[in-house]
C-alpha cells in the first residue's frame, strides 16, 4: 500500500497530514529547509497525522525547535496520546542528537608512524616465535618419543597426499608451456632436441620446487592459519595450555614436521610430471620421439642439478609451516581477523619463498653449483 | 495479557483478525531430527511474547522461522496478513523492513562504528539526509541506554552488554512493528540484564513495540513477558501467562519453573 506525507501552511497553521514516517519523509524535509514562515504565532494542527515514527518526531521537534529559536511562539493541537508520547520521546533523547562523535582518524605521519612501529612489533614477534619453535624442538630432540606420530601421519596425508591431483596437473600444465616456449625458438635453429635440456634443467632446478612451494602456502600454510585462528578466537588454545599441552607441541611441531617431509617428496612428483608434460610437448609440436627425449634428458640432467631441486624444498616447508602457524597466533579478537590473517600468512610465505628462492640462486652461482 | 484492542501505532496494512504474526503447524527437520514438529501460534499487537524451552528445543529455531530468516520444512508463516512460506527474497523486503531483529551476541557489522551499524537500515531504505539519519540514529543510541560517545566505537571495542544495546538500536533503526530477540539477557550480568528488561519494557510501551523473545531467564520472564510459549519434544507443551504456567500440572512446565531456580525467581515476583 503506497502512502504518503503531506504538510501544507495554511493562515499561519501548520497541518501536518499521513503518514509522517521515515520513508515518506524526505520530501518534506528538503522543503521544511527553504520555507518561508509566515509571522506571528504558529499552530502546528497534528489532528490528521495517520502514522508518526521515530524519525517523523525527530523531524518536527526539530522544526518546532528552530521556529521557536527564531523567537516565534510555537502551538501545538491535534495530538493524540501516542504523539505526545513520541514528541516526549525524542525530547528526552535529544540532547544525544547534538553531534554525533567522529571517529579518530589519524593523519598520514602518525599512520606512516604506527605502521612502521606495527611492522617492526611484527618482525620481533616473529623472531620470538622462531627462537620459540627451535627451543621445542631441540626439547623433542632430547625425547623423540614425544613426537605425535599419529598428528604427523595426519598431517602428512592432509598436507601431502591430497595435494598430489592439483601439484600434478599444474607441474604437467607448466612443462607444457616451457616446451612449448622453449621448442618455437629452438626449432627456427633446428636444435629442437635441446628442448630436452630446457625443460628439465628449468623444471628440476627451478620451477618444480618453486611451483610446488607456492602451491602449498597457499594450499596449506592458509589451512594452518584458518585452524590455529580459529583456534585462538574460540579459546580452543587457551584450553589446551589449561589442561598442560603445550599448543606449540601439539600444533606446531607435526605440521612442520609433516610438512618438511612432504614438500620434498611434492617436489619429486612435480618434477616428474613437469618433464612428462615437456615429453608430451615434444613429441607433438617438435616430433621428438619420447625415447630421444629421455636419452638427452640423461646427459643434460646432472644428480647435482637435481638435488639443488630438492634440496631447496624442506627450507620452503620450514618457511610455509612457521610462517602460517604465526600468523594464527596473531589472530586476535573475531572471526574477521582469521580471514586477514590467513591472507597475510599466504602473501608472506610466498615473499618470502620467492625470496629465498633467489638467495638460493645467487649463492649457486656464487658456489659454481 | 495485552489487550487485543490497543491503539496502533502504525496501521499501514490491518492485520489479520487481530494478529501480527501466525504460524500454523510449523515443522523443521535437519535429516531426520525434526526441532519443530506442528507448532501452531498466534501474537497478538503489542504483546510480549517468550518462547522458551530447555536446550535444544527449537526455540532458537522457531525465531528465525517468525522472523522470515529460514523456510519451515513443512506448515506456514502469516507475517502481518501475508502468508510468507514461499514468499520471495524480494518480495519479502518491505515485510521485513517491519520486522527488527536482536541476533544473540549482536551480529554487529565488524567494520562499521555503532553509529554507522545503525544508521545502516535508515541509509538503505529511506532517502532522508545524512546528517538528519545521524541524528535520528543518536537519538536511538540514548534511547537503548548507551552513551553518545560510544558512537565511534567499533563493535570490537564493546563489551557483550553494550553490544546487545547497539544490536537492539539497529533492530529498532527502522521502527519496526515486531521486534524478535534472541538470548537479550543470555551472558549479562544481573544489572545490565536488568537493565535490558527495563528497556524491552520501555520500547514496548514508548514505541508500541510487539516484542518475540527467546530466552532463558526467570526473572525476564517473571518481568516482561505477557505470554510464555513452552516448547517441549519439538512442540507446545503449554503457553499462557507466567501465572498460569506455574500453577498448571504440566509435567514440563512444572519442571521447569519449579526446579530451584524457577521457584526463587517465582518467589521473589510471583
Amino acid at each position: 500500500m503506497e502512502t504518503s506525507a503531506e504538510f501544507a501552511i495554511r493562515n499561519s497553521t501548520a497541518h501536518c497530514l499521513g503518514y509522517w514516517t521515515a520513508s515518506n519523509l524526505h520530501e518534506i524535509e528538503k522543503r521544511l529547509c527553504s520555507l518561508d514562515w509566515p509571522g506571528g504565532a504558529i499552530r502546528f494542527d497534528l489532528s490528521q497525522l495517520d502514522a508518526l515514527d521515530t524519525p517523523g518526531a525527530w523531524l518536527l521537534h526539530q522544526t518546532i525547535n528552530e521556529l521557536k529559536a527564531d523567537g516565534k511562539e510555537v502551538l501545538i493541537s491535534g495530538a493524540d496520546e501516542q504523539v505526545k508520547q513520541l514528541l516526549a520521546l525524542v525530547n528526552d533523547n535529544s540532547g544525544a542528537a547534538r553531534d554525533p562523535p567522529k571517529p579518530y582518524l589519524p593523519g598520514f605521519l602518525e599512520s606512516v608512524g604506527r605502521h612502521t612501529a606495527s611492522q617492526f612489533q611484527q618482525y620481533q614477534e616473529f623472531l620470538n616465535f622462531v627462537g620459540e619453535v627451535a627451543v621445542v624442538i631441540w626439547r623433542l630432540l632430547l625425547r623423540p618419543w614425544r613426537i605425535r606420530g599419529a598428528l604427523v601421519v595426519k598431517e602428512l596425508e592432509t598436507a601431502g597426499l591430497n595435494a598430489l591431483p592439483i601439484i600434478g596437473l599444474l607441474a604437467f600444465l607448466l612443462g607444457i608451456v616451457i616446451a612449448y616456449q622453449g621448442g618455437i625458438v629452438l626449432r627456427d635453429y633446428g636444435a629442437s632436441i635441446y628442448v630436452a635440456d630446457i625443460v628439465g634443467l628449468s623444471m628440476v632446478r627451478e620451477l618444480a620446487p618453486l611451483i610446488t612451494a607456492i602451491i602449498v602456502a597457499g594450499r596449506t600454510g592458509s589451512a594452518y592459519t584458518a585452524q590455529i585462528g580459529t583456534m585462538m578466537v574460540t579459546e580452543e588454545i587457551d584450553a589446551l595450555r589449561s589442561i598442560g599441552i603445550a599448543p606449540m607441541e601439539m600444533l606446531v611441531l607435526p605440521k612442520l614436521i609433516a610438512l618438511i617431509i612432504a614438500l620434498p617428496l611434492l617436489t619429486v612428483f612435480a618434477d616428474v610430471m613437469g618433464l612428462f608434460g615437456g615429453m608430451i610437448m615434444a613429441n607433438t609440436m617438435l616430433g621428438l620421439n619420447s625415447a630421444t627425449f629421455v636419452d638427452r634428458l640423461g646427459e643434460a640432467l646432472s644428480l647435482q642439478s637435481y638435488l639443488t631441486g630438492i634440496g631447496k624444498a624442506p627450507v620452503f616447508a620450514t618457511i610455509i609451516a612457521i610462517v602460517g602457524c604465526f600468523q594464527g597466533f596473531r589472530v586476535f579478537g573475531s572471526a574477521e581477523s582469521v580471514g586477514r590473517q590467513t591472507t597475510i600468512s599466504v602473501v608472506q610465505s610466498i615473499f618470502l619463498v620467492i625470496i629465498v628462492d633467489s638467495a638460493f640462486s645467487v649463492a649457486f652461482s656464487k658456489l659454481g653449483i | 495479557m495485552q489487550n487485543v484492542e490497543c491503539v496502533t501505532d502504525n496501521p499501514l496494512e490491518p492485520p489479520s483478525g487481530n494478529y501480527v504474526l501466525e504460524a500454523h503447524d510449523l515443522v523443521m527437520c535437519f535429516g531426520r531430527r525434526c526441532v519443530l514438529n506442528g507448532i501452531s501460534l498466534n501474537v497478538r499487537r503489542g504483546e510480549v511474547l517468550a518462547i522458551v524451552g530447555g536446550s535444544g528445543s527449537g526455540k532458537s529455531t522457531l525465531m528465525r522461522q517468525l522472523a522470515m530468516l529460514q523456510t519451515p520444512t513443512a506448515g506456514s508463516v502469516t507475517v502481518f496478513g501475508t502468508d510468507v512460506t514461499n514468499i520471495s527474497e524480494f518480495g519479502a523486503i518491505p515485510l521485513r523492513r517491519r520486522l527488527g531483529v536482536m541476533f544473540q551476541d549482536g551480529a554487529l557489522f565488524g567494520d562499521l562504528t555503532v553509529l554507522e551499524n545503525i544508521s545502516m537500515p535508515l541509509r538503505e531504505h529511506t532517502h532522508l539526509s545524512l546528517h538528519l539519519i545521524e541524528q535520528i540514529a543518536m537519538i536511538k543510541i540514548a534511547l537503548v541506554g548507551l552513551d553518545p560517545g560510544d558512537a565511534a566505537l567499533y563493535p570490537s571495542q564493546l563489551s557483550g552488554g553494550m553490544r546487545k544495546r547497539v544490536a537492539v538500536a539497529r533492530g529498532i533503526a527502522l521502527d519496526p512493528e515486531i521486534l524478535f530477540l534472541d538470548e537479550p539477557s543470555s551472558g549479562l550480568d544481573p544489572i545490565s540484564a536488568d537493565a535490558m528488561d527495563e528497556l524491552v519494557l520501555q520500547l514496548k510501551q514508548t514505541l508500541g513495540l510487539t516484542v518475540i523473545l527467546v530466552t532463558h531467564d526467570m526473572d525476564s520472564l517473571w518481568r516482561i513477558a505477557d505470554r510464555i510459549l513452552l516448547l517441549a519434544d519439538a512442540k507446545v507443551a503449554i503457553q499462557g501467562t507466567i501465572h498460569e504456567l506455574v500453577d498448571s500440572n504440566n509435567e514440563v512446565s512444572r519442571q521447569f519453573f519449579h526446579g530451584r531456580r524457577g521457584r526463587a525467581s517465582g518467589a521473589l515476583y510471583g
